[in-house]
């Protein structure tokens, strides 16, 4: 986004949305010889950033400021993409820091509300209602339709489950536990009864197959002229 | 407008909620206009962006950078706790141990 040169000057709102618009959208500066050096984990937006980064890397650890591996590790970032204050922090301790972080994802004061801080790596990231997408508006002109949700958006930290091929929040025709009682008790029945079946077998009577001409003696291929046993199969 | 009954599956879309309508306070208002406020802001600044004929390069949206930043880095923020050393241990460590045991235990040496 170019600075907008020439045009009436711009009204108040205006200027503040663009600060906020040339912090965001800066086009990718050439990175000089003498700038900071890169971070590890930061993926390459332009070719020659990679081989700058590279270059940078080797001085660095050739005459850094920190000796040997430790200058691999250190916390400088490259010049392009979002400024530190544009980028998620640690937990806000006092109301200055929390205005700046509502401030900074687009959010009210009041509204702001960060994830519990209980060591699991949240940092100053707000907590959302954790309704999914299913439940917006489908009518509204969002400005992505699919994901229901506009620019700039604060999105939810467990976005990813809850767009609306996944997970969906939306209220359900029955209640829940309704549903839970119904589902388990049925198989729990299921799984009862198939269990007392095997414990307890019940079925028609059986017994051996029984065979008439005294258990086919002469099909069986045994002497003709010998007597065969008498084989008695029931008692009237 | 009295009698909407919301289909089976789907909430009740705010601007037909009751509450809405009735026992508004000012507080409540201000508060609604102030999120409308921000929200036009952001499509405003979407709309320029998007409408504008000399832009060649792709719309960054800065709320997405931060949620991708702040789901890959959670490890800056990271305190070692009661809760978080015993989820550490079950997932990491006692899976280990317990493969182990029964891998070895289960495996019928065949000649």
């Amino acid at each position: 986004m170019h600075l907008q040169v020439g045009c009436n000057p711009p009204t108040k709102s205006q200027r503040r949305k663009k600060r906020r618009e040339e912090k965001k959208t800066l086009d990718f500066p050439k990175l000089s010889p003498d700038a900071c050096v890169f971070h590890c984990s930061m993926s390459p937006q332009q070719l020659n950033m990679a081989a700058v980064g590279f270059r940078n890397w080797a001085r660095a650890l050739s005459k850094g400021k920190q000796p040997g591996f430790s200058a691999l590790f250190s916390q400088v970032r490259a010049a392009s993409g979002p400024s530190k204050g544009m980028l998620p922090g640690p937990y806000p301790q006092t109301p200055e820091e929390r205005a700046a972080a509502a401030k900074k994802y687009n959010m009210r004061v009041e509204d702001y509300e960060p994830i519990p801080d209980n060591g699991e790596g949240y940092g100053d990231y707000p907590q959302l209602p954790d309704r999914s997408q299913h439940e917006r508006d489908p009518w509204y002109s969002w400005d992505h339709p699919d994901l229901r949700r506009n620019w700039g958006e604060p999105i939810h930290w467990d976005f990813d489950m809850f767009i609306r091929n996944r997970v969906d929040t939306s209220p359900s025709p029955v209640a829940w536990h309704t549903m839970c009682k119904h589902l388990f008790g049925f198989v729990g029945f299921m799984l009862l009864m198939f269990y007392l079946g095997e414990k307890f077998p019940s079925y028609q009577p059986v017994a051996p197959k029984q065979y008439p001409y005294n258990n086919l003696h002469l099909e069986r291929g045994e002497d003709p002229e010998k007597q065969p046993e008498e084989v008695k199969h029931f008692n009237i | 407008m009295a009698d909407y009954r919301e289909a089976p599956l789907a909430t009740r879309p705010k601007t037909l909620d009751p509450a809405e309508y009735f026992n508004l306070s000012l507080n409540q208002r201000r508060a609604e206009e102030e999120r409308a406020g921000l929200r036009a802001q952001l499509k405003r600044q979407y709309q320029m962006q998007l409408n504008n004929p000399h832009r060649k390069e792709l719309i960054e949206d800065p709320a997405l950078t931060r949620w991708v930043y702040a789901r890959t880095n959670p490890y800056n923020h990271f305190r070692a706790t009661k809760k978080t050393s015993l989820l550490g241990g079950l997932f990491g460590v006692v899976p280990l141990f317990v493969l182990y045991y029964v891998l070895k235990t289960d495996r019928v040496w065949m000649r």
